[in-house]
């Protein structure tokens, strides 16, 4: 799980372009929208493109999304849960 | 008609030292292949973290010009954004086309398309300016500038608006230049810009820009009295379209100070400036500015704000005329005065 939080975490800061932002400087459980990374619409869908990219993950249903993009935490989760089915 | 038209105020992001404020013109040394590359500023002074991370760069070019040009111009909400582009984001359109080849179709990214659609930029600068007023984007290859300054001139004239920031941007990448290559708009062999009007060889050197003015009623120094726009003219035509746009504004040829050419070294369509100072303007002083920012859609933005630049320096300079030519096709007299 940890080694997976940090694959995600070096995945968001390039998919988003993050400059400026480590790995580490991510909270596994800071929200990414409003607080923490301060993240918005656009990258919500840039995420979602993410988890389909590289996990091929598709989420169907926008309201799913919003508990999955919660955080590092809750999209680690997410993608465990979907390669253990 | 109402009065007249000054720039109030420009900026350009070029292949010179443009953005510096300390313009001195020189031609570029290429090191590997013939693009004029534009020199950009420290971006962070102008856009927020946050929204820099998503841009491309055109877009960063775009915006900062513009911004740079509002503050030059002392206004901060203009009452229109008008621009011109050939080619709008290209890096954003390539990597777009790039991802959906790569991803069959699916799991598109959706920043890079949105922003190559060609009025990103005016989308930009309205939401950093919080400008809902007029916003107009022209893409008509070496036109499109052109038209934007149009547009501008008639709002203004019509008193529709009392101050225009009007520009123009293209960017040059690696595929696009390949791309053009392919149909002879490039030089073949490396050429150097201090080498150009020499080269006697077909094709131009690739180069890009962000070019920004502002427009309006309020004196300064330089006033931009008229633009005249011709579409693949025979020499004839061409020759009888300057004389009109001349006596328009009650002047002959012998009344121009400084005419700036859009001449590129390009064998094939240099022809049309040889024509025209020959036969109009042989005991003219003429510059062209080609070898400084390069060949692209809306070079003539570059030409315009080289004029201001040089009518600035030089109380003496009266009126200036630019012709420029984008191969052959589109061909645009611009006139500046006092």
């Amino acid at each position: 799980m940890e080694a997976l939080k940090l694959k995600l975490k070096q995945q968001i800061i390039e998919a988003l372009n993050l400059q400026d932002t480590r790995p580490e400087d991510i909270d596994d459980n800071a929200p990414l929208f409003g607080e923490g990374l301060g993240l918005d619409s656009i990258d919500s869908l840039e995420l979602m493109v993410l988890l389909e990219r590289q996990y091929q993950i598709k989420v169907e249903d926008p309201r799913e999304g919003r508990k999955i993009l919660q955080s590092v935490q809750t999209m680690a989760e997410f993608i465990k849960s979907k390669q253990a089915a | 008609m109402k009065g007249k038209v000054y720039i109030r105020g420009c900026a350009a992001i070029s292949p010179q030292e443009s953005f510096s404020g300390s313009f001195v013109p020189q031609p570029p040394t290429l090191a590997d292949d013939n693009i004029l590359r534009a020199k950009e500023p420290d971006y962070k002074a102008f856009i927020a973290p946050n929204n820099l991370r998503r841009m491309s760069r055109m877009l960063k070019m775009g915006l900062t010009a513009a911004l740079q040009c509002l503050q030059n111009a002392g206004i901060t909400v203009p009452d229109a954004i008008i621009t011109g582009t050939g080619k709008g984001s290209l890096q954003d359109t390539e990597r777009f086309l790039h991802d959906i080849r790569q991803y069959a179709e699916a799991a598109l990214n959706p920043t890079p398309f949105i922003q190559s659609t060609y009025n990103s930029v005016n989308g930009l600068i309205a939401l950093q300016q919080q400008c809902t007023r007029y916003n107009n984007t022209f893409v008509h290859r070496g036109f499109s500038f052109e038209h934007a300054v149009l547009d501008g001139l008639m709002l203004l004239r019509e008193g529709n608006a009392a101050n225009v920031l009007a520009g123009g941007f293209d960017e040059i990448t690696k595929e696009h230049f390949y791309i053009k290559s392919r149909i002879g708009y490039w030089k073949t062999a490396l050429t150097q810009p201090a080498d150009l009007f020499s080269s006697n060889t077909p094709g131009a050197l690739a180069g890009e820009g962000a070019v920004f003015f502002v427009l309006g009623a309020a004196p300064a120094a330089v006033s931009l009295e008229g633009i005249k726009m011709m579409y693949k003219p025979s020499q004839e035509s061409l020759g009888q379209a300057l004389e009109t746009f001349l006596s328009q504004h009650q002047l002959t040829p012998a009344d121009i100070d400084l005419l700036i050419t859009g001449q590129s070294g390009d064998s094939n369509h240099d022809h049309w400036y040889q024509f025209v100072q020959q036969k109009y303007f042989p005991d003219t002083i003429a510059t062209p500015f080609k070898h400084l920012c390069g060949e692209y859609d809306t070079a003539g933005a570059f030409a315009l704000w080289m004029a201001v630049q040089r009518m600035q320096e030089e109380e003496r300079l009266k009126h200036v005329l630019i012709y420029n030519q984008f191969y052959g096709e589109q061909h645009t007299l611009m006139l500046l005065g006092r």
